[in-house]
């Protein structure tokens, strides 16, 4: 009898699992939470989790929970894809998220593709593939994005310069930032600048002291970085411990305001696309408010990249309705436009040919005296 | 000028996680595969220390250097001590579980965020003229520690009372422990030498430009230093490391800087065609490898 009774309640357990399962909204993440350019992508799941998990304390979505599944990919293409079959096939997932390096995007696509589940890059940079006329099942709400940002960050050098630019390049040996850099010098060879040199340099490096100092034997008056910022920020202090006194621009990432505090080099210029929290808006008062009930360890103002997504995905799953599947959600999500309250310059507006949006903002901070000072308010870029 | 400087500089870095391997690997035969996680530990230690005495930078680095040693103790006291007697592969096995559960140790304590010591220490890197050159005051402190250690070393294994049992137990552990001399002992002291040399490049780094996750990936890049020079040898270690960072500098500056990542192996596996047991290994020695 007892024997019965426990195979019963076994059974029933059973079956009850995957019930709960299609009971909530699966979104699943594989991202770069472990290993080298952690930095980048840590921070901004971990707010995503905290905004997952203030929906669901509001009570969800539609009246469903969301279930956000997270696995760590290390940066490792290899992981990625593993990570990215399991949450498909095993965990259900009707939508996939990445968060980490370019280097895994391949594999996170091809499980994409091969089960029609709607990707969304977020807080990993948006590949060429979500703009327009973009790949059906590819989307992105991170800030920064190839081309488009160079196209910025040249043009704020060209505007601020005062006299003939002799431009040095740093990239790291990934894939999408070398050729961003290569996109970068060959563009800034059409404004009329000078390319002096370009280091790629390899992602574990002891000293980047050799790089900087083949940099700065080219002699260059601007030196532009757009690579992961562990690269950005060591190549620019290797600079100056050879005692370079030139412009150095980079990409903005989550660091960027910390650093920028840490380092008060007042020639040391961020391009960013995500306002920084010096601003004090409503809206990153609630961000920090959040980071600091749920007793993050990350800095809030290291947060807007994952509280963007967070939003993102909060609408695109209410408007896709319940029971969700990854057609309703796609089809969600080529029609949606985010508010972004401030974070950003403009909304995120999302439509069948344009996964990316149809305005990039960028404004560009840096040290000047004792704080952080914009130098360039939100400039607008049209997607074509 | 300033191209030696950068010479210097890496052969220092990595002479000095080098001598870590060498260390265990000459007295107990033990391929320390946690010592890129053990570096890294000792930038954590050293963040740890400066939360603690923030007014006393002195302080915290001395702090920092004895917590090392002490964990390096602990290593072969809690989980290296079992080992003895077993296979070597176990061993070797046992010290890649260690360097997994550090690094994901770290990440639950600190994250994976990019951690400056210095900032906490409130403490600068100015950086010193060198003739045409340029070096920052934590590569300077670095390469200074460097040589103090291999000076400290060689005279502490040649005069030593203990570096002689270290010797001993690494040419003869039977004999060795024949003669009176604790085994135990003399492995828990290389575990604690390893760690600390180790810990200290960790640190210095760290001072220098900030610690990150890849720092076990710098510790890699060491150790063909340490087998290009021979595994069980010091001096090895320090010439090893030169060749090393020679090779990788000039290659950043004349011909392709993406070189710099292969070339460590490149020079590894050159050697290893030519002479195995390294420049200054013993062919015995190697042949248990």
């Amino acid at each position: 009898m007892l024997k019965r009774m426990l195979l019963a309640g076994l059974g029933a357990g059973a079956m009850a699992l995957p019930a709960a399962g299609q009971d909530a909204y699966v979104v699943g993440l594989t991202g770069a939470l472990t290993g080298p350019p952690s930095s980048t992508y840590a921070p901004a799941v971990d707010v995503l989790r905290i905004y997952i998990d203030r929906v669901n304390t509001a009570g969800g979505l539609n009246g469903h929970k969301i279930n956000l599944i997270l696995e760590d990919d290390g940066a490792q293409p290899s992981k990625a894809a593993a990570n990215a079959k399991k949450l498909i096939s095993q965990d259900n997932a009707v939508l996939l998220l990445n968060a980490s390096l370019s280097s895994t995007y391949a594999p996170t696509i091809e499980e994409s593709k091969s089960s029609n589940v709607p990707l969304l890059f977020a807080s990993s940079v948006c590949p060429k593939s979500v703009y327009p006329p973009a790949e059906p099942l590819q989307f992105c709400t991170t800030g920064f994005a190839a081309n488009y940002d160079s196209k910025a960050t040249l043009d704020f050098v060209q505007a601020t310069a005062t006299g003939p630019v002799k431009i040095g390049f740093s990239a790291m040996a990934i894939p999408l930032s070398r050729s961003e850099m290569d996109y970068a010098e060959d563009l800034s060879k059409k404004m009329g600048m000078t390319p002096v040199d370009k280091e790629v340099i390899p992602p574990p490096t002891a000293d980047y002291t050799p790089f900087a100092t083949k940099l700065k034997d080219a002699d260059p008056n601007w030196v532009y970085s757009w690579a992961p910022w562990v690269t950005q920020v060591r190549t620019l202090e290797g600079l100056r411990k050879l005692g370079w006194q030139g412009d150095y621009i980079a990409w903005g990432h989550l660091e960027a305001e910390t650093e920028l505090k840490r380092l008060k080099d007042s020639a040391f210029y961020t391009v960013n696309s995500n306002a920084m929290f010096q601003e004090a808006l409503p809206i990153q008062k609630q961000i920090e408010d959040a980071a600091k009930a749920a007793n993050s360890k990350y800095s809030a103002d290291t947060m807007a990249e994952g509280w963007i997504a967070g939003m993102v995905i909060e609408a695109a799953l209410k408007s896709a309705g319940w029971p969700a599947t990854p057609a309703k959600i796609q089809a969600a999500m080529e029609n949606l436009n985010v508010d972004l309250k401030g974070l950003r310059g403009g909304p995120i507006v999302w439509a069948k040919d344009n996964h990316f949006r149809t305005h990039l903002y960028y404004r560009v901070y840096h040290w000047d005296g004792g704080k952080i000072a914009r130098v360039q308010d939100w400039k607008v870029y049209e997607v074509k | 000028m300033q191209l030696i400087v950068n010479i210097v500089v890496l052969a220092s870095i990595y002479a000095l996680i080098a001598c870590g391997y060498v260390l265990i690997y000459r007295v107990s035969r033990v391929l320390n595969l946690a010592h890129g996680e053990l570096v890294m530990l000792g930038a954590y230690l050293l963040l740890a220390t400066a939360s603690l005495f923030s007014a006393n930078p002195v302080l915290a680095i001395i702090a920092a250097f004895v917590l090392s040693a002490t964990v390096g103790v602990v290593v072969y006291v809690v989980l290296m001590r079992k080992m003895t007697g077993e296979m070597v592969l176990a061993a070797i096995l046992t010290t890649v579980a260690l360097g997994i559960l550090v690094r994901g140790a770290l990440v639950l304590i600190w994250s994976s965020q990019q951690q400056y010591p210095a900032q906490a220490l409130r403490v600068g890197n100015p950086t010193l003229a060198v003739a045409s050159a340029h070096i920052s005051a934590w590569s300077l402190a670095l390469v200074l520690l460097n040589a103090g250690v291999y000076l400290g070393l060689f005279g502490f294994l040649r005069y030593g009372r203990w570096g002689v049992r270290m010797r001993a137990a690494g040419q003869n552990a039977l004999l060795a422990a024949q003669r009176g001399i604790n085994l135990h002992r003399v492995y828990a002291l290389a575990w604690a030498l390893s760690t600390f040399t180790g810990a200290a490049a960790g640190m210095l780094i760290a001072l220098d430009s900030g610690v990150t996750m890849s720092m076990p990936v710098i510790a890699l890049k060491a150790f063909p230093a340490a087998l290009v020079g021979g595994l069980d040898s010091l001096a090895g270690a320090l010439f090893g490391a030169l060749i090393v960072a020679s090779a990788e500098v000039l290659l950043i500056y004349y011909v392709d800087p993406l070189l710099s990542d292969v070339v460590p192996f490149v020079v590894l596996i050159a050697m290893l065609t030519v002479r195995p047991w390294g420049l200054f290994g013993t062919r015995e020695e190697l042949d248990r490898v």
